[in-house]
């Protein structure tokens, strides 16, 4: 102890001042009053902000409310919360209750549409369907009941509703002869009867045509399309074209070049001398036709099975006496332009023929224009179905005579349609009027005034009409066209007289138990279709592991999810350009279903090397059908061999490469990790992360070794089984219609050249995961 | 009512529809079904005969009194066929009545050139009826 730190008052030598000076005191302790204040504010980081806290003041979730934590502490806690990526805090959903006042919710819908179109029986649908993303629509794809049996029941024997108002309808104008010339251009009369056949021309029947781009035929197929023709005496004529919505965008740009370029070409002759004076006639070759795409004007709702008609006849209420519709404003703009509604007629023939069992017993592809009154009036309390009255017996004069006037209507005036629009009366003012008006509960009033009547247009498809392919009248029914607006009212009314609502599966279940095709493949559409679904598959396939994942290449099927249409027809022909179509040339595909049936030796034809023909398949024994089966061309002793054939066990030459490639990428991961916490160790932190690009996309060693298993460069299928292939098939399954497995493919023309006179129809069919060769029957399938 | 047969058939001869030409193909329309109910059955030439002839055992069984078969054309074999076949299921129990009579078939005359237009034909074909009533309930004989 050393003598000089004592006191003076203890004899010490230190004498202490009188006073402190405490700035001087705090200024030399500063150092460590700010280590402890820092410590304080900002704990060691391992810990939250709430941490922080002690332990009575601490609250349940308080990492997730940052209310919970006193208000100096929300600032901090929340930077830390960015920090951990988490900000949920910002982003909170608004309260279901304020999310379903019905502005908030109408605003919620039309940003939802903004991506895709909605039909107007969206919602209906959206609360019970499986909705998919199509053609720019959000269209119902499958009911989420297990309905699939049931709606095949509901279109053979009961009805069956689909909203197809997704076709887009475009309005065509113009002098018939520009029309016809127009049309010649992008149709081919061996197809079937041409636009302005006498039998469409004067509006009683709705027509389909096949469509090429101009002056391409038999190559660019565009699609099969509706069109109807408007009644009028003189030359200049309406007509509307019903286009399906992925070949809408194609069919109304070779339309609108048509026109355009047919006036560029006559005004290039021209441009040599006087200009001005030639330029105010540019009235060239097809400049009268007007050309308008009106999608959404109307409603179209398709109705199949026999039953349709009972349903219609339940839900349609004619109006016979113009005098009680009087008051609704499209009538009153209509009687100021003179027109003759023909209301009495219309009714009186829609009455004679009410007690049909079928829309098959009509004329085929009939157009009945129709006016009826409000569909919510016609609705049963319950939901019922719909039986035929069998009071009036009808006579075969009756359904063979088609009235000429039956086919007019109002419907087609583009502003009677916007008045209709505007006038409509919504769901919650008819359900007001009638609590007003309607005292007695059940009773209704039909002709009440406050509800306009609205015009409709019927058309009748036949379905089935050939007795040796599918029982007669299979798939017919009725295709309703409404204006818009009266979608829902019209779709509940039907429903509650029991037709079964069906969505985009379907539509191609129907096509398939009608032997049709859907899609076909050399369509832009079709195509688009097919890389969709592979896509799809091919997904779906590698989520499997690999010891799930059936091994093609050992099976000796190149293409499990997709149709190589273009290898196939350059294996059997020098097709270099890579151009295919589909035979629709109703002579050569009579000829060789006659070549079939009478074993005779099928000609040839031009652009054989181009050519696939739709072909349905009966299988002759046992054996499934499933997509991309493919068929194959079978040896004489193949037919009447007695033990069925199996395609032998191949090797897989990628087994030993895909092993060595997983070997590999183990190792360097393995030698990735090791580095990783070496440097870590060393606590060098190098962000080495580098951020993946797209999340879906597969990085490059999943992309090799999915083409390992499915390789993509494969250039010749032909000779890849021990039966050469001649085509695939694109829709294969059990078929109802027929109790039997059924499929539609095409095969290679000059497949079909070579096959066995004696036994044409006779093909082999293996399916994808299959060894197995089975016999199975082909027909050649012709369009309706 | 042969008379009227014979009649209508002499119309038909002067009908120059009735034969196919080139300019139309042929296309067949549903047949008017004159009823329909439960215990009425169509007989037709691809419905499965089995599973025809167990349908009406079962309405048999069940209590119906009385089931009417329809057939037309082709059909009638057939159709005679289930009812004989039900005849000697329910022997004593079923009594049969058979009527025949024509129906006319609507053919639709589809063009096949621009220049001609939808037409249509009547066919009539032979057709056959017939009621199968209880007479005694099953359990009685």
């Amino acid at each position: 102890m050393e003598s000089g730190e004592f006191d003076a008052a203890l004899g010490g030598p230190e004498n202490l001042p009188h006073s402190a000076n405490s700035l001087k005191f705090a200024a030399s302790r500063s150092v460590e009053i700010a280590a402890m204040t820092e410590s304080i504010l900002r704990p060691s980081k391992t810990k939250l902000i709430f941490q922080s806290l002690p332990v009575h003041m601490r609250r349940r979730v308080m990492s997730h409310n940052c209310k919970r934590l006193p208000k100096r502490l929300r600032e901090s806690q929340l930077e830390q919360l960015k920090k951990s990526g988490i900000s949920r805090q910002q982003k909170r959903k608004p309260s279901r209750k304020h999310r379903r006042r019905k502005t908030n919710l109408l605003e919620e819908y039309n940003r939802r549409q903004r991506r895709n179109i909605w039909l107007e029986t969206h919602i209906w649908h959206a609360k019970r369907f499986h909705m998919v993303e199509r053609w720019g629509h959000r269209l119902a794809y499958r009911s989420c009941d297990k309905a699939f049996r049931a709606c095949y029941r509901a279109s053979s024997a009961h009805c069956l509703m689909q909203d197809i108002s997704y076709y887009t309808p475009i309005q065509i104008k113009g002098p018939v002869d520009t029309i016809k010339d127009l049309f010649n251009n992008i149709t081919d009369n061996s197809c079937g009867l041409g636009i302005c056949a006498k039998a469409y021309i004067n509006g009683n029947r709705e027509g389909t045509i096949n469509l090429y781009k101009p002056n391409c035929y038999p190559y660019d197929f565009i699609g099969q399309i509706d069109f109807l023709w408007i009644s009028s005496d003189n030359s200049y004529k309406e007509m509307w074209l019903f286009v399906h919505p992925s070949q809408a965008k194609i069919v109304e740009n070779v339309l609108t070049e048509l026109i355009s370029k047919s006036s560029t070409d006559l005004s290039n002759v021209d441009s040599g001398e006087n200009l001005p004076a030639k330029r105010r006639k540019i009235s060239t070759k097809y400049s009268e036709v007007k050309i308008k795409p009106m999608a959404g004007i109307f409603n179209r709702i398709r109705l199949t099975g026999p039953k349709s008609h009972a349903v219609l006849v339940h839900s349609l209420k004619c109006v016979d006496n113009i005098e009680n519709v009087q008051s609704n404003n499209w009538i009153q703009h209509l009687m100021n332009k003179e027109v003759n509604l023909l209301l009495k007629e219309k009714k009186e023939y829609w009455e004679q023929i009410s007690s049909l069992t079928s829309p098959s017993q009509l004329s085929p592809r009939l157009i009945i224009g129709l006016v009826i009154k409000d569909p919510r009036w016609s609705r049963p309390a319950k939901r019922t179905k719909a039986q035929n009255n069998y009071i009036t017996s009808i006579d075969a004069e009756t359904l063979i005579n088609v009235p000429p006037y039956l086919s007019s209507s109002p419907l087609w005036d583009t502003s009677v349609c916007d008045i209709i629009k505007e006038q409509k009366i919504t769901n919650a003012k008819f359900i007001e009027h009638v609590t007003k008006t309607h005292f007695v509960p059940g009773e209704i009033n039909e002709d009440d005034p406050t509800l306009q009547c609205i015009p409709i247009i019927l058309v009748q498809r036949p379905g089935s009409q050939n007795s040796d392919y599918k029982k007669i009248g299979y798939g017919c029914g009725w295709d309703i066209i409404i204006p818009s607006g009266y979608g829902l009212p019209f779709w509940l009314t039907l429903i509650m007289f029991g037709a079964r609502s069906g969505g985009l599966r379907e539509t191609e279940n129907l096509a398939f138990e009608m032997g049709q095709c859907y899609l076909p493949p050399d369509s832009e559409a079709g195509r688009l279709e097919e890389i969709r679904i592979e896509s799809e598959l091919k997904e779906k396939y590698f989520r499997r592991p690999p010891s799930k994942r059936v091994n093609f290449v050992k099976l000796a099927v190149p293409y499990p999810f997709i149709c190589p249409w273009k290898i196939l027809l350059k294996d059997w022909g020098n097709n270099v350009e890579g151009k295919m179509f589909v035979l629709r040339d109703k002579k050569v595909l009579d000829t060789l279903q006659d070549c079939i049936n009478n074993k005779k030796k099928v000609p040839k034809i031009e652009n054989s090397d181009t050519c696939l023909v739709p072909i349905y398949i009966k299988m002759q024994g046992k054996g499934n059908l499933t997509k991309y089966s493919t068929i194959c061309l079978p040896l004489v002793k193949d037919i009447s061999a007695s033990e069925e054939l199996m395609e032998p066990h191949h090797e897989d030459p990628n087994t030993k490469l895909r092993k060595q490639k997983r070997l590999e990428r183990q190792k360097l991961l393995k030698q990735r990790r090791r580095k990783r916490i070496k440097l870590r160790k060393k606590q060098i932190v190098i962000n080495q992360k580098t951020k993946r690009r797209n999340k879906t996309e597969p990085s490059e060693y999943v992309k090799a070794m999915r083409e390992l298993w499915l390789p993509s460069n494969i250039e010749s299928i032909r000779n890849m089984g021990i039966r050469e292939v001649m085509g695939y098939v694109t829709q294969g399954a059990f078929s109802f219609s027929e109790a039997n497995i059924r499929g539609i493919g095409y095969i290679a023309y000059n497949a079909i050249m070579t096959l066995d006179d004696h036994y044409l129809n006779k093909v082999l069919v293996r399916c994808t995961t299959s060894k197995k060769y089975r016999l199975a029957n082909i027909h050649i399938i012709k369009p309706p | 009512m042969a008379d009227e047969n014979i009649a209508k058939k002499k119309q038909d001869q002067k009908n120059p529809k009735r034969f196919t030409n080139k300019k139309h193909a042929i296309k067949k329309r549903l047949p008017v079904r004159p009823i329909e109910g439960d215990n009425v059955i169509y007989v037709t030439k691809k419905t499965n005969f089995k599973a025809q002839l167990d349908k009406c055992c079962d309405l048999l069984a069940k209590g119906e009194k009385e089931i009417i078969l329809h057939g037309l054309g082709a059909a009638i074999q057939r159709c005679c066929n289930l009812a004989l076949q039900l005849e000697i299921l329910f022997s004593g129990t079923c009594q049969i009545e058979v009527n025949t009579g024509t129906v006319d078939v609507i053919d639709d005359l589809e063009p096949l050139t621009d220049d001609v237009d939808f037409g249509a034909q009547i066919r009539h074909t032979s057709s056959i009826h017939i009621r199968i009533f209880r007479t005694a309930l099953l359990g009685a004989n």
